[in-house]
């Protein structure tokens, strides 16, 4: 993922920044029983079917574990609720709230009333809804052009295997460990001056979308995947009279859903993440998604108006979060599950 | 096999072919190679700061509808800008800048020299007023063989001291009676800071704004951060006695009276925002700031006052500056026209010309925009007079709370900008106020020796 | 086409007919997007950064300067502030980021009801653009006493604290935000690797007469070395490249308090408002790359025995 040069924080270290492999994929391409079930192989990293904990039921039954068990997970409980839910709660309380009382007061409780036209000022002026789309239609590209790579990269190296397989390969393997800050000035001068295309790619989404493209960790992940395909079935396919593509289309994807699944959250969230790179390529206002638009409103929106823009821009994600809880959290612990 | 054959190549032709055609279709929105586009030539121009109000914005879509009704040959494309240090570079090489754009007078003759300006000479010299500039003025943009690349525009500036007159009032002192001295701008923002708990002074730090207030704060105590040599090369010294008085200065004010309140890292829009929330006293900017803080910060205008920055000790003087127009280098003949017609349109005729003046104001004020924020001539200081003359009427600006600026301006000596490096020497000097206003203990005079000797470094580098 | 001549080359002993017929084109069509994608943002951009690491340009004029850029870099006197940052940036992520998501995955595991709400909880502000994040929390670092955080502290008679206002509190401010930031993602991490701890070890230990800490120390955490080692080098690799933080909290400041150096090479390239030095921008970068590569090597392998284990 060379567009991702902004890893945030410590935690954050998932693969969009690392651009590494991460030993979940061997969990997934190696459980052959979980996709013949048809279901993603992420079966195991449920934190919800783990046969037993630590603690057993002997354990439980003993007061002093039970009580301090249960205290220990009410003040986690507690913790959590404060750090998690609570900035997000102040965010939603600072957008209905009027700049003055933020400012002076800010964890009072609508000391001066509510302010409701922040919202509206938000949406119509600062104009959310665009940049959000923005936002979507940079993610979709990205998640698109990854997975066309991906996919077709993949085949070839691990069904096609032509002659050059093994250089490609060796070539993409090695891009693995030159970290995406390398890429920062030469990729921004080739998005500048593209060979062949002979007009600049800059203000344009393909800037982005492209250069997402050009992750090794999907092309050798969703490879791995197809090695562990079973070959009978191409064997099959093949006797058949099923051509390359053929094959690809009615046998390989169909049979590859999970590992897409995987590579789609992946490349989502990395779109979703991505701060520096479209900040220097995407200068047109109009095409710039929330990352790069909010911190060049900052400092000339009303703080309660740029507020209520921050928990609108929050909102949606929060919610697809909510309702597809359990997918973004299988995701997320396949990004660093070991088998065990 | 054949079947699968001709899919394929199909296929690569496909491929290849949207991701052409894509690439091209993609650049097509903000490049426009030859600059046209329906016979008309498409100009794209600057408009106003992102996340400016509503109302701003409509009053220039009806600057630019007069425009192009006058030239209907001519396709103005607006952008939002905002001259920053820190991104110009990537914009200036990722070609992504408006076809018109604006600089700052200190940037004009590097840029002339990298050859990264067009030669809009020609076109300049046939403007009827080609020959009433201030020559210190035009000089900014003009280049070593004597032609005119950039055309100063929108303002030329001089250093004012603004103050919020709502916390004057709260902190008991006379708001119609701004400090005259650096004393007394200090014994107020005190008065403010101990009655109000805000910020009772402060200053930019970040984005080499720090340094070029800094710079404003040096001058005003008769210090200079760079003199030029005979031959033409430059010397830091940025450890002059103004410098060094200027902060400490700050440093009292920081530590002793703790009068400038507890956020530090402003910047020139987060500090307008800052002051137009109530949470500054006084701070130094340019004295054109009021338009912005009309346009992007909503501020009330009963609120605001200007006055003059205080000038101590021999030689002082106030730091002016301005913006200059430029046009890109990839700007085609027919656009460069365009373009300094349009330069012109909005920027000067309304200086030069009494209906264009009155027909500009008209507009700003059916919007509620200002009128008549004061700045310095670009031209004679007599034609600013009158120009200021015909649209007397329309000013909606509160002139009467900004006459101690006014009243002294032009008795003020002006100083320019150093001009070797200076956006370098800037940035060098924000670390060194950066330091002073979060560091108690900062050694000031071994900041300002480091920070001397690395910017006279750059000034080598970039002499040889 | 330079790539179907490659092919062609590699097999000297066909006809191009031959080629055709045996599938070559089918192939080269699934092997287009990896080569151009690859081709275009990847592999060149690598060659052109080390070429351009020897070179001093503008864009219009290029020359070649053998190793001076390197040398210009490593004289700078930002460049050990930034390393010195950036050291200190990751040493405080792992000091809060390492044991804290840790210590809640290992209680979280133990919970039995409403396992979903503490997920949910944790992994909450990941959801959250970090972008808006990072602007939320600028806002809550406000140093006034009237400061979100400053009230807070307030209540219970501490503070105000300076934050980003002061160099000292500067760097631990942005890693709050970042581990804040990025906690729920280790945090569920840390959940599926408890997970998949064998129960019969447990029982095992438990046939031993093992209390409960000895099972969470002689068990449990042996059987996580694995992921908590990768995700140490993770954190690591990525604390490295850290630029969001710094960049729109305090852009390197107060006074190069929180510069890094990441944030170094985007001044190199882009800081300056006339012109960029892209030569000392990508010797920074590959001298940075160089130390991630061994890391990154490192990780590999680990990562390797451990799949493979």
């Amino acid at each position: 993922m060379t567009t991702s040069t902004t890893p945030a924080g410590p935690a954050h270290a998932t693969p969009a920044t690392a651009a590494l492999p991460v030993p979940g994929a061997t969990a997934v391409a190696g459980d052959p029983g979980a996709r013949r079930r048809g279901r993603p192989g992420l079966r195991r990293t449920r934190p919800d079917e783990a046969d037993r904990g630590a603690l057993s039921p002997a354990d439980w039954r003993r007061p002093v574990v039970r009580r301090s068990m249960r205290l220990s997970h009410g003040v986690l409980l507690a913790l959590l609720v404060l750090c998690g839910l609570g900035p997000l709660v102040l965010l939603a309380k600072f957008a209905v709230t009027p700049t003055q009382d933020i400012l002076r007061t800010p964890l009072a409780v609508f000391p001066n009333g509510v302010a409701w036209d922040n919202l509206s000022a938000a949406w119509n002026d600062v104009q959310v809804s665009r940049y959000f789309l923005n936002t979507v239609v940079l993610a979709a590209g990205a998640w698109a052009s990854q997975i066309l790579v991906a996919t077709t990269g993949g085949y070839l190296l691990s069904v096609l295997r032509p002659r050059y397989a093994k250089v490609v390969q060796a070539a993409v393997l090695a891009t693995l460990f030159v970290p995406a800050v390398v890429l920062l000035v030469p990729l921004y001068l080739v998005i500048l001056d593209p060979p062949l295309l002979g007009r600049s790619l800059m203000n344009s989404y393909w800037a982005v979308w492209l250069p997402a493209g050009a992750s090794a960790f999907n092309v050798l992940l969703v490879q791995r995947f197809f090695d562990s395909l079973p070959r009978e079935v191409f064997e099959a396919a093949r006797v058949d009279g099923a051509g390359p593509f053929r094959l690809f289309r009615s046998i390989v994807l169909p049979m590859s859903r999970p590992i897409l699944g995987v590579v789609s959250v992946f490349a989502v969230i990395a779109s979703w993440k991505d701060f520096l790179w479209p900040l220097l390529v995407l200068r047109d206002p109009d095409i710039q998604p929330l990352s790069v638009r909010l911190p060049s409103l900052q400092a000339t929106t009303d703080l309660g108006v740029l507020m209520a823009a921050l928990a609108i821009s929050t909102l949606i994600p929060v919610l697809l979060f909510l309702v597809f809880q359990r997918l973004f959290l299988r995701g997320a612990g396949l990004g660093g599950a070991v088998k065990g | 096999m054949r079947s699968s054959r001709t899919t394929a190549l199909a296929l690569t032709g496909a491929l290849s072919f949207t991701l052409l055609a894509a690439c091209s279709s993609g650049s097509d929105d903000a490049g426009e190679g030859d600059g046209t586009s329906g016979g008309k030539t498409v100009l794209r121009v600057v408009s106003l700061l992102p996340g400016s109000e509503q109302e701003a914005f409509d009053a220039f879509d009806e600057q630019v509808a007069q425009f192009e009704e006058a030239n209907p040959d001519i396709d103005v494309q607006p952008e939002e800008y905002e001259w920053k240090a820190t991104t110009f570079a990537a914009q200036l090489a990722g070609g992504t800048l408006p076809d018109v754009f604006e600089i700052p007078f200190t940037d004009g003759k590097t840029l002339i020299e990298n050859g990264q300006l067009a030669d809009i000479d020609a076109q300049f010299q046939a403007l009827p007023y080609a020959d009433d500039f201030n020559p210190n003025v035009l000089q900014a943009g003009t280049g070593a063989d004597g032609k005119v690349y950039a055309i100063p525009a929108k303002s030329v500036y001089g250093i004012g001291l603004h103050y919020n007159r709502a916390l004057f009032e709260q902190a008991g002192l006379d708001p119609d009676d701004p400090p005259t001295t650096w004393d007394e701008v200090r014994a107020d923002a005190k008065a403010i800071a101990d009655a109000t708990g805000q910020a009772g002074y402060a200053t930019m730090t970040q984005n080499n704004t720090g340094g070029w207030q800094l710079t404003v704060a040096t001058y005003a105590r008769g210090g200079r951060v760079q003199t030029t040599d005979d031959d033409g090369t430059y010397t830091a010294t940025l450890d002059n006695d103004g410098t060094k008085e200027a902060l400490e200065y700050l440093h009292d004010l920081r530590w002793e009276d703790n009068s400038m309140g507890a956020n530090f890292l402003l910047d020139w829009s987060s500090i307008n925002q800052a002051f137009a929330a109530g949470q500054v006293g006084m701070y130094t900017s340019g004295s054109d700031v009021y338009t912005s803080l009309v346009q992007t910060n909503a501020i009330n205008p009963d609120d605001y006052g200007l006055t003059a920055v205080p000038l101590e000790g021999d030689d002082a003087g106030v730091l002016g500056g301005g913006t200059l127009a430029a046009v890109s280098t990839s700007a085609s003949e027919a656009q460069k026209e365009a373009a300094v017609k349009w330069i012109d349109f909005y920027y000067l005729r309304k200086l030069t010309d009494q209906d264009a003046a009155v027909k500009d104001a008209e507009t700003l004020v059916a919007s509620d925009q200002p009128v008549g924020t004061p700045v310095l001539p670009i031209f004679s200081q007599e034609q600013y007079d009158e120009s200021q003359q015909w649209i007397a009427d329309l000013v909606n600006v509160p002139l009467d709370q900004m006459t101690g600026f006014t009243d002294v301006i032009f008795d003020q000596p002006l100083v320019p900008e150093p001009a070797g490096s200076t956006q370098e020497l800037y940035g060098a000097l924000d670390t060194v106020v950066q330091a002073v206003l979060t560091d108690e203990d900062a050694d000031i005079d071994a900041l300002l020796e480091q920070a001397d000797a690395d910017v006279q470094a750059i000034l080598d580098k970039n002499a040889g | 086409m330079a790539l179907t001549h490659d092919a062609r080359a590699a097999r000297p002993r066909r006809t191009p007919v031959t080629w055709v017929r045996r599938g070559g084109l089918s192939t080269l069509v699934f092997a287009m997007p990896l080569l151009v994608v690859f081709g275009l943002f990847s592999w060149l951009p690598i060659g052109r950064a080390v070429v351009m690491s020897l070179q001093e340009t503008n864009l219009v004029t290029t020359a070649w300067v053998g190793l001076d850029n390197f040398r210009t870099v490593l004289a700078d006197p930002l460049l050990a502030t930034a390393v010195g940052n950036t050291l200190w940036f990751a040493a405080l992520a792992l000091l809060l980021g390492y044991p804290v998501p840790l210590l809640a995955a290992v209680l979280m595991s133990e919970v039995r009801r409403a396992k979903g709400l503490y997920s949910a909880l944790a992994y909450l502000p990941v959801v959250v653009p970090p972008v808006v994040a990072v602007l939320l929390w600028k806002f809550f670092f406000d140093a006034r006493p009237e400061g979100v955080f400053n009230t807070m502290l307030g209540w219970v008679g501490v503070g105000p604290v300076p934050w980003l206002q002061d160099a000292g509190w500067a760097m631990p401010s942005l890693v709050l935000e970042a581990t804040w930031a990025g906690a729920g993602g280790t945090i569920i991490i840390y959940l599926a690797a408890l997970t998949s701890v064998p129960g019969e070890l447990y029982d095992a230990a438990e046939v031993d007469g093992a209390s409960v800490w000895r099972k969470v120390w002689h068990v449990t955490m042996p059987q996580l070395r694995g992921v908590l080692l990768i995700t140490f080098i993770l954190q690591i690799i990525g604390t490295a490249q850290v630029f969001l933080e710094p960049y729109l909290f305090t852009d390197g400041g107060p006074a190069n308090a929180t510069i890094t150096v990441l944030l170094l090479v985007y001044r190199y390239a882009f800081g300056q408002s006339l012109g960029g030095d892209y030569g000392a921008a990508t010797a920074l970068s590959l001298m940075l790359a160089a130390v991630l590569a061994v890391l990154s090597v490192v990780y590999f392998r680990l990562t390797r025995s451990w799949s493979q284990a």
